[in-house]
């Protein structure tokens, strides 16, 4: 009886072990450095996807890259990817920020072969000491910011406030503040006339590293009142979550 | 033919001439002649860059015909080829990778920038405030100082940086530890500033004090996230005096400040003192009043025992010597066979629990003193090989465990020896008997007698005392380690669970119950590893390591020679043969001396590294 254990225990050690090396997560694969990146643009005329916002990637982008938003890949890349066998390198605004990952995904759903993330981003871009391209840079202009506690505050003081909800729709319906207006970053710079221009505009976004860009662009635009989420609904969800 | 040629060539000569004169006088062309605006006409001159000229910056423009069609454009200049210090920072600057900012997004008019004149502080803030203008911000003790000219007052830029603003995004819980280190060392490195302080009507040694607590401590040894910071009681902007109503550390805020770490506290946890001076009689009597006592009671057995043992240690190694000198062998009344007879002195209970008490006491002390010097290198090693402070916690609480479960035992056994038929009325007979008897750890007159003889031996004028079966400083040990317990353990366990102790106690207890967990923590270590290793280990006649506690006998010589009393009752009692065992065994033998060896040997670098840090450190 023992020997059969035995014998069982080695088996199934080694049916683990092996599955174990059959299935390397793909992210640590796909995953690469700036450094890395250059080479590939050089050596195999790699192409950067800015996986942003239309706005944003217009902002500043590493130089000659695509524009192509998460939500728009599918159906710009039939046009611009045609094939599947090129090196891609997608990448996004922080190390935090999942719409690189996403992207790759769906890249990879989609059959595209030669596909990698930039490890960190652009600021692990910019850190590794290149430059970035601006081709309609957004004017930076002074914001005001709130934090969450402000927040039932400002709503009493500004009775015409206008919630602006620049996150994703899945996003947007996983849970949102009292009467915002979801307007996807992607498609903002479509939906300009969607914004009204006199009453007072809170941008709220997914962690406070794009509201800021936001608020530049509709003060840019004759929005004349704009204020900011500070640290976006993330740093809200954090702070009810520490208060229990 | 010569003189057509040479006035060809003159010809040549002065069309050239011209032509550069020409073309000198079209470089000289003054961008302002065309840019007339006010500000780079009359004001840009007086600016910071009005000596470098329009072209120190716009260096690019290679054709003015071309620019002047607008067909050439400036390109963006560098301002990092003057600036490059700056430049270098600010390239890993929170504003530059995430926000993209550039020079001119916060230099907004770069052709009339003035120099500042002693304005620096309050322009900085005027300018952050431009985006960062939260009512914290506003409210903030540090900004409207500044904003009143107080130059030593902290601006945005002396906590965050001003070209180079770290990458510490708040609003995400990740860089924790890096933010926390980054701004308690911030803090720190103003409100240590003596004379800053004492300029500003600020106590110049709060920063020290911090540093004296627990908090403090641990903080310093690189875990700032397991332990209260400076910016969690005085929070991050709304910096104000404790008078001011919306103060953090208001009384009336203070609870509820305290309560974001430690849950379901009481009110009065709140009066613990954040960083007292123990020092300061006027202000915290209780605390110098608990400090003064410790200190002394450590001075006073000191004084007292190191002076024992010096004295004992002359002895002993002064008749050693005189017997070797005169190549004397000490005289054993037995026969050889009866003289090798091993005596058993411990049971197997009492051996184990001392094994156990070994661990236990070397836990605590390895994993408690490298926070109360908390400022050593060797300190900072050992919480790192142990995994951090958190874990070093979990060790000390568990050895804790363990020694509080020996204080247990040790009590049920003490009452079990004295009452060993029952509690009955009837039972109970003979106990004071037992109390004060021969067997028991209780000093009593003899004692004194004894320690009296043994002084008298220390100076040569008398004979070694005779002892029964426990020696006066054995007594001492044992019942130090009972008195020790109701101290460190009590202060151990209000400073383990503070929350349910302040429904016991108010907090500024806390800070009692630091100062004697600490102190009898270094009373405890440096007595056993001096005067109990020397006691039982180091003099000369048992050098270098009495195994007895682990083997659990010696021979009758030994126990005829060391507790001449006991012996002789026992004979008396006809009891002797009860205690007579076999040799212990090799295994034991070896078991026993690895141990011991390996606890004498920790104890003593212990030893060494206390007093070093003590005096040197």
């Amino acid at each position: 009886m023992l020997r059969i254990i035995t014998v069982l225990t080695v088996i199934l050690y080694f049916i683990i072990s092996c599955t174990a090396y059959q299935q390397p997560p793909l992210t640590e694969q796909a995953s690469i450095e700036p450094a890395q990146a250059v080479a590939l643009k050089k050596e195999k005329g790699a192409i950067f996807v800015d996986t942003m916002s239309y706005l944003e990637c217009m902002d500043h982008r590493i130089p000659d890259s695509l524009c192509i938003a998460f939500e728009e890949f599918e159906e710009k890349s039939k046009a611009i990817l045609k094939n599947k066998g090129q090196h891609i390198i997608f990448y996004c605004e922080s190390d935090e920020c999942l719409r690189a990952g996403q992207t790759y995904q769906k890249a990879k759903i989609l059959g595209y072969k030669n596909i990698f993330i930039l490890n960190g981003g652009l600021p692990a871009w910019k850190k590794a000491g290149y430059e970035v391209e601006s081709i309609h840079r957004i004017k930076r202009a002074p914001v005001v910011s709130i934090k969450p506690h402000m927040l039932e505050r400002l709503i009493k003081e500004k009775k015409d406030l206008f919630i602006l909800d620049a996150r994703s729709e899945d996003l947007y319906r996983s849970g949102h503040i009292d009467g915002a207006v979801n307007i996807p970053l992607y498609e903002l710079n479509k939906r300009l006339k969607d914004i009204p221009k006199n009453r007072p505009v809170l941008v709220i976004d997914e962690n406070g590293k794009k509201s800021f860009l936001v608020c530049c662009w509709l003060i840019n635009n004759g929005v004349k009142d704009v204020i900011r989420f500070y640290g976006g609904m993330k740093y809200k969800e954090t702070k009810e979550r520490k208060k229990g | 033919m010569a003189d057509k040629n040479w006035f060809a060539s003159l010809f040549i000569l002065m069309i050239l001439f011209f032509a550069g004169e020409i073309f000198s006088a079209e470089v000289k062309i003054n961008c302002v002649d065309c840019h007339t605006s006010a500000k780079y006409k009359g004001m840009y001159k007086e600016s910071v860059h009005g000596n470098i000229g329009c072209k120190g910056c716009h260096e690019d423009i290679k054709s003015l015909d071309r620019h002047i069609i607008k067909k050439e454009k400036p390109s963006l200049i560098s301002c990092g080829k003057c600036h490059g210090e700056i430049d270098k920072a600010y390239r890993n600057s929170f504003h530059y990778l995430y926000e993209d900012f550039r020079c001119y997004d916060c230099h907004y008019e770069i052709h009339t920038l003035r120099p500042e004149k002693g304005q620096f502080k309050i322009t900085v803030a005027k300018n952050c405030t431009k985006c960062h203008t939260n009512e914290e911000y506003a409210l903030s003790g540090h900004g409207a100082a500044v904003m009143k000219g107080n130059k030593d007052s902290a601006t945005c830029s002396d906590c965050h940086g001003l070209h180079d603003t770290k990458a510490y995004h708040t609003s995400t819980e990740r860089y924790i530890l890096e933010a926390r280190e980054f701004y308690n060392r911030t803090c720190k490195s103003c409100h240590s500033d003596r004379e800053m302080m004492i300029r500003n009507g600020l106590s110049p040694d709060t920063v020290k004090y911090y540093e004296e607590t627990y908090h403090g401590k641990v903080q310093d040894l690189g875990y700032p996230t397991s332990v209260a910071g400076c910016a969690d009681c005085h929070t991050t902007h709304n910096i104000l005096a404790k008078r001011h109503p919306d103060s953090a550390i208001n009384p009336k805020n203070l609870t509820k400040n305290c309560e974001k770490c430690h849950h379901g506290i009481h009110p009065r946890f709140a009066e613990y003192k954040a960083h007292p001076d123990y020092k300061d009689r006027k202000r915290y009597p209780l605390l110098y009043v608990s400090f003064l006592s410790m200190v002394v009671l450590l001075l006073v057995t000191f004084a007292f025992y190191w002076t024992h043992t010096l004295l004992w240690w002359r002895k002993v190694y002064w008749e050693k010597h005189k017997l070797e000198q005169l190549g004397i062998k000490p005289e054993s009344p037995f026969a050889h066979e009866e003289n090798i007879q091993e005596i058993r002195r411990f049971s197997i209970k009492d051996r184990v629990m001392h094994v156990l008490l070994i661990i236990s006491f070397f836990g605590l002390v390895i994993t408690g003193f490298p926070i109360k010097y908390h400022n050593e290198p060797w300190a900072k090693v050992i919480i790192k090989i142990m995994g951090g402070a958190h874990n070093a916690g979990l060790y000390h609480r568990l050895a804790a465990i363990i020694l509080i479960g020996l204080f247990l035992v040790a009590i049920w056994r003490s009452i079990r020896f004295l009452f060993p038929k029952g509690f009955c009325k009837k039972d109970r007979k003979g106990w004071l008997d037992r109390l004060f008897g021969p067997d028991s750890l209780m000093p009593n007159k003899q004692d004194w007698r004894q320690f009296k003889a043994m002084v008298m031996w220390f100076f040569n004028k008398g004979e070694y005392p005779k002892f029964d079966r426990w020696t006066y400083w054995e007594k001492f040990d044992f019942l130090a380690v009972f008195w020790g317990m109701f101290i460190i353990g009590g202060s151990g366990i209000t400073l383990w669970a503070p929350e349910m102790a302040s429904y016991v106690y108010p907090g500024w207890v806390f800070n009692i119950a630091s100062i004697f967990h600490s102190e009898e923590a270094l009373l405890a270590a440096l007595f056993i590893f001096t005067v109990h290793f020397f006691n039982t280990h180091l003099i000369p006649t048992k050098f270098p390591m009495d195994p007895i506690i682990f083997t659990g006998s010696y021979k009758l010589e030994e126990l005829w020679r060391s507790r001449t009393l006991e012996y002789e009752r026992l004979v008396k009692e006809k009891r002797l043969d009860e205690f007579k065992i076999k040799h212990p065994g090799l295994a034991l033998k070896i078991a026993s001396s690895t141990f011991g060896y390996v606890s004498l040997l920790i104890g003593i670098i212990f030893t060494f590294i206390i007093l070093w840090t003590f005096f040197f450190g």
